[in-house]
């Protein structure tokens, strides 16, 4: 609990810091692309606070160049 | 364009060389030994002689477009929606990189020198500096890298005059016991690592001051930093031994505790952790630079500074994901990382590169841009 309203005060924080330059000069794209990363990055963050199994990208990295690596290393062998 | 910053010649090959040794300092050595055993440092030279080639690569990538970075290019290239993907992937890749190069640091720290620490306080710590060096901008970061680079190169030579009394030659025979296909094996991670890496630069490229000295800039700080390399894989050879080395995780840090001056001056591994955390924090603003400005430049928004914060929290979240232990993160690097950046350290360039050119030939809507009138 402690951890997720943490990561809420720094979301906070950040928010305060970068939206209202933005709003003043209108840039809705830049407020846009900013917000929804934020809003990803507190959810990816409360989620590993909370410990709950965050799918690795690696993992999908492995799947697809591991047939690759096997190949190179049978040419070397 | 989003970044004003403008680099001199002589400050992106500074730049180059932290670059190449940042990590691999510490890493490359235990991949080299373990796979070519003590001819290690045989395939550390043919991996810097093949890294040439993905620098001339990447030179005339660079050149084709002197001001412009490899987002930009690659949809005038690509065309808008293909190009959008391939620059997304590019940051994907950058991104990636910057993380496992955060956690290389956490695992650093967590087994080595602070074992009690958690190591989520550690890589927000390291992200702080590499925020705000990347909300500075290209030039205060580079100008950085400049006035830490006399300390880079001195202790590296403290550390090799140091070690000089412990090199036993005798550890490096018999050279070429099993012929040349381990190393041939241990050459391919070892590319990996630094070198394919490197492609990052097109990101940088079109920020230094002369395009034609900026190409030859590239290739002698490719060169300097993997002789560096050659030279700790060399000294990790020579007064370890390939067995003992290629059992450490990070075989020069170890390095570093033989040396012992007239039974005064020891336990100096400090020097080598100060070397690499100059170097892999230069190596990971870099990248997190890199795909920040990337990302900028693809939704082509007016300033990548407003992404860095939520990049950052999502950074620190992905280095703790990435792997669940330090083995997995090995098997990773060792086998997985180099096919993964054979794509887009090879793969991309060369594909972007031939289209350019048939592009160019049958004269279609793509010009390059004039180059700029130098001072």
């Amino acid at each position: 609990m402690g951890i997720s309203v943490g990561i809420l005060a720094v979301a906070m924080v950040i928010f305060m810091i970068e939206a209202p330059p933005l709003l003043k000069q209108k840039k809705k794209k830049e407020l846009w692309v900013f917000s929804i990363l934020l809003l990803f990055g507190v959810g990816v963050s409360i989620a590993e606070g909370l410990q709950v199994n965050i799918p690795n990208p690696l993992d999908a990295i492995t799947l697809i160049y591991k047939p690759l690596h096997d190949w190179i290393l049978n040419i070397l062998k | 364009m989003l970044e004003n910053g403008k680099i001199g010649v002589r400050q992106f090959t500074v730049l180059v060389i932290i670059f190449t040794i940042g990590s691999s300092i510490l890493v490359a050595p235990a991949g080299l030994a373990s796979v070519a055993k003590q001819d290690a440092w045989i395939a550390a030279i043919f991996g810097v002689g093949v890294s040439m080639f993905f620098v001339w690569l990447y030179n005339s990538l660079g050149k084709q477009f002197p001001n412009r970075t490899l987002a930009e290019y690659s949809e005038q290239i690509l065309g808008k929606w293909v190009g959008k993907m391939v620059s997304l992937l590019f940051v994907s890749y950058f991104f990636i990189l910057a993380a496992l190069l955060l956690r290389e640091i956490g695992d650093f720290m967590t087994t080595q020198v602070m074992p009690e620490t958690p190591i989520q306080s550690i890589l927000i710590i390291f992200l702080g500096i590499v925020l705000m060096g990347t909300r500075l901008g290209l030039e205060p970061l580079i100008r950085a890298s400049e006035i830490f680079f006399p300390w880079i190169i001195g202790l590296l030579f403290f550390l090799v005059i140091a070690l000089t009394p412990e090199i036993e030659f005798r550890k490096m025979e018999p050279i070429l016991e099993e012929g040349m296909k381990p190393v041939l094996r241990a050459t391919f991670p070892f590319l990996g690592l630094p070198f394919l890496e490197l492609v990052v630069f097109l990101m940088i490229f079109p920020y230094v001051n002369r395009t034609k000295e900026a190409e030859k800039a590239f290739f002698i700080g490719t060169l300097i930093g993997g002789i560096i390399l050659i030279l700790v894989t060399m000294l990790t050879i020579f007064v370890l031994g390939s067995d003992f080395a290629a059992r450490q995780l990070y075989p020069s840090y170890v390095l570093a505790k033989k040396i012992n001056i007239a039974d005064f001056l020891q336990r100096v591994e400090a020097i080598m952790a100060g070397i690499w955390f100059l170097t892999i924090f230069f190596k990971l603003t870099i990248c997190f630079y890199a795909s920040a400005l990337g990302l900028a430049q693809t939704l082509k928004l007016s300033d990548y500074r407003v992404l860095t914060f939520p990049l950052g929290m999502i950074l620190v979240v992905l280095s703790l994901v990435v792997s669940p232990h330090i083995v997995h993160f090995q098997t990773f690097i060792k086998e997985i990382w180099t096919p993964y950046s054979l794509t887009y350290g090879l793969f991309f360039p060369l594909i972007l590169l031939g289209v350019a050119a048939i592009r160019k030939k049958y004269g279609n809507d793509t010009k390059t841009e004039p180059e700029k009138i130098q001072s």
